[in-house]
């Protein structure tokens, strides 16, 4: 064959911003789709947030410590501000909270320390007054737990180095008091399969596992972190858990007797705390795949792929994170500050979730008269005599002959199209996107255009030009074209300008953001002039 | 030898009687295309120079007689169909147009005339174009009589009826009527029109006597009853009384010969096209904007095909009222369907050199070649990129570099500058531009292509905006064997670039994430770069900065070397094949051609010579230059360029070639495995040697064959025809056969029968005969019925 036909039909080729480097790598992993698909919702004006947790029992509310308060929130109620339930019966600063596997109980303890547990599942009233109070510990309680698989006991631990399990039931004196830790005990947690272990970790670098069948104060299994233990939990299949200290996160095997399987290093800052989060819906547990979130003082929240060891998924906050939770639904993810704002990332249950449960549903309504399904044979006395066959969809082996597509074309594609040129850049002006305001200057400038549109400008839509200037002169991307048009719109416009005090005011802004540009621009030289000997010495080795 | 990449479009193609074939004046041959799938069939060789016109005898379908002429000053004969000359006519003066009026008219008339055939020629006595009448059939020269001389080349235009033809000179019009009984010293009858500006293009009505001509200010100016007053031959009366009124003749300037003259104007540029169609009720215009127009010639309606790229030269209606042709001044014949205006298929010559060569410093007008498969690869006007097949003689496939439509008579602010294939042809390397307005919104932008292994189509794999800032690109050389390569610009830096493979074993997505990296900046004392190469194994980049030339290892990018220096900036770099020896070229004042030993780091050997292009075989020392010539050498060769084949290792050349048109010109060694195609007297050459010159012609050759054997090509791919259906038939399908014995057992059946009362009134009422008569049959019909029932 000789030439295909289009080469020379008419085309039109619509002016599109130029292209942006895509990233090497994909960003957007289905992973990392799955964790920014939680949408942040914030509880501010409160006072640092150093626990965290949720209730085991649907409908998941949390509790958060701040301050001599824990507040329980329900997630389900859209504005989050107001907690549902408030408990001030504290003398000082609450330090850690735990509910009790039915989610009826919930323990806290104190820098007094003390240790409450409160009635959480009859409302508000209830909550007042605390159920119990376990006075024992003489210094800041730091950890309260209710084990996973024991409604009976609670587990306490603080700046006594002590650590003690209480009877609820019983009252006042703890059961046991297990001694071994030098120094402040910040964290535990209980075994998921086992309700007699439990582990804790202490400022004196140890994580220790506890057997309560055991009286003496000697651990079962004691591993070393290297640094001071800021938080500890154990994996849900129960083997293994993950210590938090210093600036990495090492996972320990219990089984093989406390040894390090791997350390995740990605924080800059204190790991200030970790929980086990989940992807996945539902009860199929086949399908759920289990991380560790992280949080530090450096603000970010990572998400650890234990089985892969890969840090999967990154997210930044603006501010120090002290602690995070994740609800046994995989709804809800609740990350506190030091500064005293929550952030509640709550995710939208997926469509397929409804529409599964809609279509068993409606099983039952499956019965159906089959007249109904037969084709009405329409006469040619009816109007949708001639519309037959209009609506019809294709089969399977159908060849589809498709309307030509037609090509959508922009305002300013349009206006380009009728070589009006000046009303495309203001068009374009009005719009959001620069990158689109510089494909059409581009056009205009190759059409040789861009200076009489630019002196046909009347004061409003010149304003808007000075507008964009100001915002994007100094944006690398644009400021090759734009700099030069700045330069050309204040010679050519010098009268109006000068007459005009909004005129002004925008030059002014211009001015500034461009005197700092040059001084970020110095400051750039200035780094490089002290980067390049190193480079160069270190290009002679 | 292969030549090609001729010129399509110097002069008006033609059709053959039945319209399956174009001939069309390709250099010193004409060209035989089949219509009907836009590839060349066959070719009349045997003109000497330029052929200036064909004119395809009209005839029958089977006949394929055609007269051609040229600037060699003969008019040749030919038998197309074979294709073989028949005869020869020497006129002893360069032709530049010829008109054969006898063949045209009414066939009643053409019998008559075949006796004595005479032609109306422009042509060239030394001094001025002169137009003269010549006979075709008593072998004479050119007639004693000069009916008109002109400065300039005038091409003749006859009326389709055959009875006028005419030229424009400056703002006239001279149209000449032509003898009823043609002999040698019958004078033909001149009108003169005259316009105020200066006109381009006439085009004759068929049937009447109206003329049509375009200037070059876009208007189409069409005189209708013209010569009333000298033509037609009645008595002086009639004379009178168009003397007497004058106002009646509107529009028609001073004392011209016309009953009217009316003006259109849509063209915003000059007038290049006017053709009348064959019924006379329309008229095609198209001027420099590439928009063909079709008027209605009573209402001066219009209709558009539009964005045909590139100016209309001329339009020819082929006897197939469905199909017509137009030549583009970018080489291309397209043939449009005439009812819907729409091109349906093309025959694409090779494009034309771009007109702005001065657009800036960088841009580089060189071809690129693809050594491998034989393709070439040209910029366009509308900045794209031709692949034009070498062997095939034919453009392959174009592609858009910049996403804007090209309108001709715009002014330029949008090129591409220069384009670079790799050795293996599968990586492309584009470079265009955009010139500032004012000093604002300059862009320089680099492009890798890659070419897809299924289409065997480039398509866009990196846009690079800025590569080296503001600075524009000198140079663009690949690497070898990998996905590497390298620019340099004239802002002093170069930049290696490397092709990062996504992981294709992953998924469709991955594929699309490839994409080319800047994988080292290199500069030496902030020199401007001209030129770049990779040695033949890719070990070693060469770059020249300025005057010398700087060895990089192009993995590490560490300087290893620099290399010599010459008195003028290098322009151009190449490595000898697979020797240790590199060229250099520089142009300006001191023009040089320098090969440096690798070994030594030495210079080997240099000449003074303005180079224009140099190439090395890929697997041999071997290395060609183009070599422009100073003015004086010019008697001692015939062209204005020399073609010096060298070993690298020797100063003296190995065979030389003197070439014409060497300006802009280009060389490559194609590769020896494509000796299927090409074949020296039997045996398969290894190496051939490829040039093209400053027109884009090039020619195909061994260059180590000492004889010049003839190369010859196999042609594969002369596609069989399909037999298409022409005239009515292709609108309304084949008739039916008629069979004259079915419609007389018919009409014999209406007649004759046992009972004719019942078939006597049927069948349509014209058939029936006169009642008067019906009605004497009919009673005899009743009368016989009362007989049988009396009896």
């Amino acid at each position: 064959m000789a030439e295909p036909l289009h080469s020379s039909q008419p085309k039109i080729f619509p002016v599109k911003p130029k292209q942006k480097p895509k990233p090497r790598t994909q960003n957007q992993t289905p992973e990392s789709k799955y964790w920014s698909s939680f949408k942040n919702t914030q509880i501010q004006n409160l006072i640092s947030v150093p626990s965290l947790t949720f209730s085991p029992s649907s409908p998941h509310p949390f509790a958060a410590a701040h301050s001599a308060t824990v507040s329980i929130y329900k997630p389900q109620n859209d504005p989050l501000d107001s907690p549902t339930t408030t408990i001030t019966s504290f003398k000082d600063v609450v330090s850690s909270l735990s509910f009790r596997s039915d989610g009826r109980l919930l323990a806290a303890g104190d820098l007094s320390g003390l240790v409450q547990v409160f009635d959480v599942g009859g409302g508000s009233a209830a909550a007042r007054s605390a159920l119990r109070r376990l006075r024992s510990h003489v210094r800041p309680v730091r950890f309260v737990h209710y084990p996973k698989l024991q409604r009976l006991r609670v587990i306490s631990a603080g700046d006594d180095a002590l650590v003690k399990v209480w009877d609820v039931a019983a009252g006042d004196s703890p059961v046991m008091e297990l001694r071994g830790h030098r120094d402040y005990v910040r964290c535990g947690d209980s075994s998921p399969v086992d309700a007699d272990t439990f582990i804790t970790g202490s400022y004196d670098h140890t994580v220790k596992l506890w057997d309560v069948r055991v009286g003496d104060s000697k651990p079962a299994i004691e591993v070393n972190h290297g640094n001071p233990v800021e938080d500890v939990v154990f994996l849900p299949a129960g083997g293994m858990v993950a210590t938090a200290g210093g600036n990495s996160v090492k996972f320990w095997d219990l089984i093989s007797g406390g040894k390090l399987v791997c350390s995740m290093e990605g924080h800059n800052k204190t790991v200030t705390s970790l929980c086990i989060g989940r992807i996945g819906s539902g009860s199929d547990e086949e399908l759920n795949q289990f991380r560790v979130l992280s949080v530090g003082l450096d603000g970010y929240m990572k998400v650890f792929d234990y089985s892969s060891m890969k840090v999967t998924h990154s997210m930044r906050f603006p501010a120090p994170l002290l602690s995070v939770a994740y609800s046994p639904d995989c709804k809800t993810r609740v990350i506190g500050t030091s500064n005293g704002i929550i952030y509640v990332g709550k995710r939208k249950i997926k469509e397929e979730e409804i529409e599964g449960r809609v279509s068993e549903k409606s099983l039952f309504w499956r019965i159906r008269p089959l007249e109904h399904t037969q084709k009405k044979v329409f006469r040619p006395s009816h109007f949708r005599y001639f519309q037959r066959g209009q609506g019809e969809k294709p089969s399977e082996g159908d060849y589809l002959i498709m309307r030509p597509k037609k090509e959508k074309l922009g305002e300013h594609d349009k206006l380009l199209k009728n070589f009006r040129h000046g009303e495309a850049l203001v068009s374009v002006l009005e719009g959001k996107n620069p990158g689109n305001v510089l494909a059409v200057m581009e056009e205009l400038v190759s059409r040789k255009k861009l200076m009489v549109c630019v002196s046909n400008l009347d004061a409003e839509k010149l304003e808007l030009l000075l507008v964009f200037l100001r915002k994007y002169c100094t944006v690398p991307r644009y400021s090759g074209l734009l700099m030069g048009l700045a330069r050309k719109v204040l010679k050519m416009r010098v009268d109006e300008i000068r007459g005009s005090e909004a005129l002004k005011a925008h030059i002014q802004n211009l001015k500034r953001s461009i005197e700092e540009e040059i001084k970020i621009q110095q400051s750039l030289q200035e780094i490089q002039g002290i980067i390049s000997p190193l480079l160069k010495i270190a290009g002679r080795r | 030898m292969i030549r090609g990449g001729q010129n399509y479009v110097s002069s008006p193609p033609a059709f053959s009687n039945d319209g399956n074939r174009v001939l069309v004046c390709t250099g010193n041959t004409v060209s035989i295309f089949s219509s009907s799938t836009g590839l060349q069939v066959s070719s009349l060789e045997g003109h000497t120079a330029p052929v200036t016109s064909v004119f395809v005898v009209p005839a029958t379908d089977i006949l394929c007689y055609c007269w051609t002429s040229s600037f060699d000053g003969t008019v040749r004969y030919w038998d197309f169909s074979v294709p073989e000359m028949v005869k020869k006519l020497d006129l002893g003066m360069p032709i530049f147009s010829m008109v054969i009026p006898s063949f045209l008219g009414s066939s009643e008339e053409n019998n008559a005339k075949t006796a004595n055939v005479f032609a109306y020629v422009s042509v060239h006595d030394g001094k001025a174009w002169q137009i003269r009448k010549c006979s075709l059939t008593n072998y004479q020269n050119v007639g004693k009589l000069v009916l008109k001389e002109t400065e300039r080349l005038e091409p003749l235009i006859i009326s389709p009826s055959g009875k006028f033809f005419g030229i424009k000179d400056k703002r006239k019009l001279h149209i000449w009527k032509l003898p009823r009984v043609e002999s040698d010293l019958a004078v033909a009858k001149k009108i003169t029109l005259h316009h105020t500006k200066t006109i381009t293009v006439l085009a004759f009505h068929p049937t009447e006597r109206t003329v049509a001509a375009g200037d070059v200010t876009g208007r189409i100016l069409i005189w209708r009853g013209f010569g009333t007053q000298k033509f037609l031959d009645h008595s002086g009366s009639n004379n009178r009384i168009s003397m007497n009124d004058g106002e009646d003749k509107n529009g028609v300037r001073q004392n011209d010969d016309a009953e009217s003259c009316s003006a259109w104007h849509w063209h915003s540029a000059g007038v290049c096209l006017l053709s009348f169609s064959p019924d006379g009720a329309y008229l095609y215009s198209g001027g420099k904007e590439g928009v063909l127009v079709l008027w209605q010639l009573d209402s001066g309606k219009k209709k558009f095909l539009p964005r045909i790229g590139s100016p209309l030269l001329y339009f020819i209606e082929s006897p197939d009222p469905s199909l017509s042709l137009i030549s583009c001044a970018d080489n291309q014949i397209h043939m449009l369907k005439t009812p819907s205006m729409e091109i349906i298929k093309s025959i694409s010559g090779i494009k034309p050199p771009l007109s702005y060569q001065e657009i800036c410093e960088s841009f580089s007008g060189k071809a690129a070649f693809d050594c491998t498969s034989g393709l070439v690869a040209v910029q366009t006007e509308n900045y794209g990129i031709q692949f034009y097949s070498l062997f095939a003689n034919r453009g392959v496939y174009e592609v858009q570099v910049c996403e804007r439509n090209h309108q001709p008579v715009d002014e330029v602010t949008v090129a591409v500058t220069l384009v670079e294939l790799s050795v293996d042809g599968s990586i492309m390397g584009t470079v265009e531009i955009k010139l500032p307005e004012e000093g604002v919104g300059g862009l320089v932008s680099l492009k890798f292509w890659d070419l897809d292994s299924d289409t065997k189509r480039f398509s866009v794999s990196t846009v690079i905006y800025e590569p080296h800032r503001d600075a524009h690109i000198s140079a663009i050389a690949f690497h070898p064997t990998r996905r590497m390569a390298v620019s340099s610009s004239y802002g002093g830096d170069f930049k290696i670039w490397v092709c990062k493979e996504g992981d294709i074993q992953q998924k469709g997505q991955a594929l699309q994430n490839s994409g080319w990296m800047c994988h080292a900046v290199g500069s030496y004392k902030n020199k401007a770069m001209r030129a770049a190469t990779f040695s033949a194994d890719g070990s070693v980049l060469a770059v020249a900065a300025d005057t010398v030339i700087t060895l990089w290892d192009p993995d590490k990018n560490v300087l290893m070397a620099v290399v010599g220096e010459t008195p003028t900036p290098i322009v151009s770099l190449a490595f000898a094949g697979k020797s240790e020896y590199l060229l250099s070229v520089s142009h300006g004042l001191k023009p040089q051609l320098s090969v440096w030993s690798m070994s030594k780091l030495t210079m080997a050997w240099s000449y003074r010579l303005q180079i224009e292009a140099v190439s090395s075989a890929i697997d041999s020392s071997y290395f060609a230059i183009l070599a422009l010539l100073p003015g004086s050498n010019e008697r001692a060769f015939k062209g204005n360029g020399i073609i010096l084949l060298f070993n690298a290792t020797d100063p003296i050349p190995v065979a030389s070639m003197s070439v014409t048109k060497a300006k802009g010109g280009g060389l490559a060694f194609l590769k020896g495995d494509l000796s299927e195609r090409a074949v020296i007297d039997g045996k398969t050459s290894q190496t051939l040697l490829v040039y093209i010159n400053g027109d884009r012609e090039y020619v195909i050759f061994d260059p180590y064959d000492k004889e010049g054997h003839k190369l010859s090509i196999i042609r594969q791919d002369v596609a069989l025809e399909e037999t298409g259906q022409f005239g009515y038939s292709s609108i309304y399908g084949e008739l039916p056969k008629f069979d004259l014995q079915k419609d007389k057992a018919a009409s014999v059946m209406s007649t004759a029968s046992e009972r004719p009362w019942e078939t006597i009134f049927t069948g349509s009422t014209h058939m029936l005969p006169p009642l008067t008569k019906l009605c004497s049959v009919f009673l005899e019909s009743l009368l016989e019925k009362r007989a049988a029932l009396a009896e």
